[in-house]
């Protein structure tokens, strides 16, 4: 089969379908149906890099960074799968990967030279500082990410805590100590990366004389608040040694926010041209 | 061959009649020497805390012993009535043998379905009768495999999976918590049997250090002494409780010593860190109240029994599995040994008539020299070994039923008389 007839379709389809395969082990224990899960997985994750390589899809475009996002994802679930078999690691991971192909796929996908929706800065890749702009900001996404599955996981081990379910019973988790670690990584893994990015970004625009619509460009809104909120959550964190449920409540509206800033377009043009 | 099992478990005798049938160390000593010197037979004796059972066997049945000589010697052994034991005392031949002694190693006759310690307890049962020079080529045969039927009904059924002991149900939940315990600190409350217990298993993931805090100094301090672990004065109790990752508490009191009100002034010492208190205690000793499924986590006798139960019943369902494997390796084992007393046995006697066949075939030709055709000669040597293979095939099969009916040595030693095999 050509290369290049592989569609979002293709990997949309075995992500869905290793996560029906999570779903069924939690009604039927068989060591065949986690291993099915993983192939799927594999093999979406397969079918998301050819999709990657051959379409030449530009980071700078909302579908590109989104799946771009799914694919460190889905890269992050299969090394979890494999060496953390007996967790349940794709039935949290695998819908954030889908829903973030969803996203792509409703903004349409653009690949290099080809932009459906659109992207509004002129930006070349190759410039230096735009890719480093691009690559911090989405290696940021990646560690928010993945502290948003940790919390959506921590939320769910705390609720059996909380009922007091037998430890054998229900999804399988990580305990709540490994899954508080996980989200502590992700957020301090992420915080100077968005952190160098924004400031990469907004010194690039102002070398490009780009003239903003003011503050309220929903992207440069939407990232100041995401880096506001991330702010807020490192201060709680080591500042008031919140912990718990509440950092996890956190940690999900950064994700949020996160998803709003990847989605929204730039409404200011380059260069002073109106 | 002769193969006996002689015993009695906690299904067919009380606790008292199990203690006074029980052997030490060196009761079991002279046991196994009286046995073998008495009935030179090769004797393995299990002796645990729910079941007593001497395997005897012998290759040949030159000496028959039954249950009621074996437990004439047991009540002579232990000084008691024979009349006191017989009624409690069950017996097993040949084939039940091994499928008996399968069934205790792999946990399925025990009091706790798919327990663990029988299987080590079997294997140190082989190893001292093994040591005394008891053992024999049967019984060595017969608990080899029985180690190797524990090794695969563990790992392919999940019979022994789950906790079932409360005590060692504690560190479940606490995993459901906890990461890693080098960093952690353990409180112990009170000095409870069960608590001694719980903190015996909690000693097992290697925490930082433990702390113990008790009504009585001097008694802290013999429990810490105890444990390796650091007296606390009970004064102190609220500031220890604050500076635990996992309490354990197991006091006698009869009100709770851990209202809501009270830990609430703790609990913003504590700076979000989560905490695990197993309240082991009845009454218990914490207000169930400050159980919040995050940073306190609260877990009462009543809800380490619950894994015990669950535990319990996934066991039951993994029985039948188990007995599947049990029974299949009893049918592998009793033939693999028959076909290991009775392969040199056929082989002889197959080489016999074969030898027999070729010189009476030859013995023909040569008067019928010149009259047969090649076509002739293959056909009537054939004909020859057709009629051997014919002749062999009634004992060989008689021979490999009686094995599964559970005999097969008078019919071996009968075939050695009739054919003039030898030994």
């Amino acid at each position: 089969m050509p290369l290049d007839r592989v569609t979002i379709f293709c990997f949309a389809a075995s992500y869905s379908v290793a996560w029906l395969l999570e779903l069924t082990l939690l009604l039927v224990q068989r060591p065949a149906l986690r291993y099915l899960a993983t192939l799927f997985g594999a093999a979406g994750l397969l079918a998301h890099t050819i999709y990657f390589l051959v379409q030449r899809l530009t980071l700078d475009s909302q579908a590109g960074s989104l799946l771009f996002l799914a694919w460190i994802l889905a890269t992050f679930y299969l090394y979890g799968s494999l060496h953390y078999r007996r967790l349940a690691w794709g039935l949290f991971v695998l819908p954030v990967i889908i829903g973030l192909i969803g996203l792509a796929q409703a903004f349409g996908v653009s690949s290099a030279g080809d932009s459906a929706h659109g992207v509004t800065i002129p930006v070349d890749p190759l410039q230096f500082w735009n890719l480093a702009h691009i690559a911090l900001f989405l290696l940021a996404a990646v560690g928010v990410s993945v502290a948003f599955v940790a919390s959506i996981m921590y939320l769910v081990q705390s609720r059996r805590l909380m009922t007091k379910t037998l430890p054998g019973d229900g999804v399988p988790l990580p305990n709540l100590e490994r899954l508080e670690n996980m989200n502590r990584r992700g957020i301090n893994w992420a915080f100077p990366l968005l952190t160098i990015g924004l400031i990469i970004g907004l010194v690039q625009m102002a070398q490009d004389h780009v003239q903003l619509q003011g503050w309220t460009d929903p992207r440069i809104l939407s990232t100041i608040v995401l880096w506001i909120v991330f702010a807020i959550v490192l201060y709680l964190r080591y500042g008031f040694r919140l912990r718990g449920k509440r950092v996890a409540f956190l940690t999900i509206m950064a994700f949020a926010l996160l998803l709003v800033t990847l989605v929204t377009s730039h409404q200011h043009k380059p260069g002073g041209i109106p | 061959m002769m193969l006996l099992a002689v015993g009695c478990s906690h299904r067919t005798a009380t606790v008292e009649l199990r203690e006074k049938v029980a052997f030490d160390q060196d009761k079991l000593i002279r046991a196994l020497d009286d046995l073998t010197a008495r009935y030179g037979c090769e004797a393995v004796i299990l002796s645990t805390c729910n079941r007593v059972e001497l395997y005897l066997a012998r290759p040949d049945a030159v000496l028959t012993l039954d249950g009621a000589l074996i437990t004439e010697f047991l009540a002579e052994f232990h000084q008691l009535a024979r009349d006191q034991l017989a009624p409690h005392f069950y017996e097993h031949r040949l084939a039940d043998v091994v499928l008996h002694l399968f069934r205790v190693v792999a946990g399925l006759d025990s009091m706790i379905v798919g327990e663990g310690q029988i299987a080590g307890q079997v294997k140190r049962a082989y190893e001292t009768a093994h040591a005394r020079g008891a053992v024999g080529p049967v019984l060595h045969a017969l608990f080899q495999h029985a180690h190797a039927v524990a090794k695969r009904v563990r790992t392919e059924t999940g019979i022994a999976h789950g906790r079932v002991s409360v005590s060692s149900a504690a560190v479940d939940y606490v995993r459901q918590v906890f990461d890693r315990f080098d960093d952690k600190t353990i409180l112990v409350i009170g000095a409870g049997k069960m608590g001694e217990l719980t903190l015996r298993h909690l000693r097992q993931l290697k925490p930082r250090r433990i702390w113990v805090a008790n009504r009585s100094p001097e008694k802290a301090q013999e429990i810490a002494a105890a444990c390796g672990g650091r007296a606390v004065a009970w004064e102190q109790l609220d500031e220890a409780v604050g500076d635990s990752d996992i309490v354990l508490s197991t006091t006698g009191a009869p009100e709770p010593i851990m209202t809501l009100e009270r830990y609430q002034r703790i609990r913003p010492k504590r700076a979000g860190a989560a905490v695990v208190i197993l309240d082991i205690a009845v009454p218990r000793d914490f207000d169930a109240r400050i159980h919040d499924g995050d940073s306190t986590c609260l877990f009462n006798i009543d809800d380490l029994k619950r894994i015990r139960e669950q535990t319990l019943r996934d066991r039951q369902k993994q029985i039948a599995p188990a007995e599947a494997i049990v029974e299949e390796e009893a049918r592998r084992f009793s033939k693999e040994w028959s076909r290991r007393r009775h392969g040199p046995v056929i082989a002889r006697l197959t080489q016999e008539l074969e030898t027999k066949r070729q010189a009476i075939v030859r013995q023909l030709f040569s008067r019928l020299n010149g009259q047969l055709t090649n076509e002739d000669r293959a056909y009537i040597e054939g004909a020859f070994r057709l009629l051997q293979n014919q002749f062999l095939h009634g004992p060989i099969s008689a021979l490999s039923e009686e094995v599964h009916e559970g005999g097969g040595h008078n019919l071996l030693d009968a075939l050695r008389k009739l054919f003039r095999l030898g030994e």
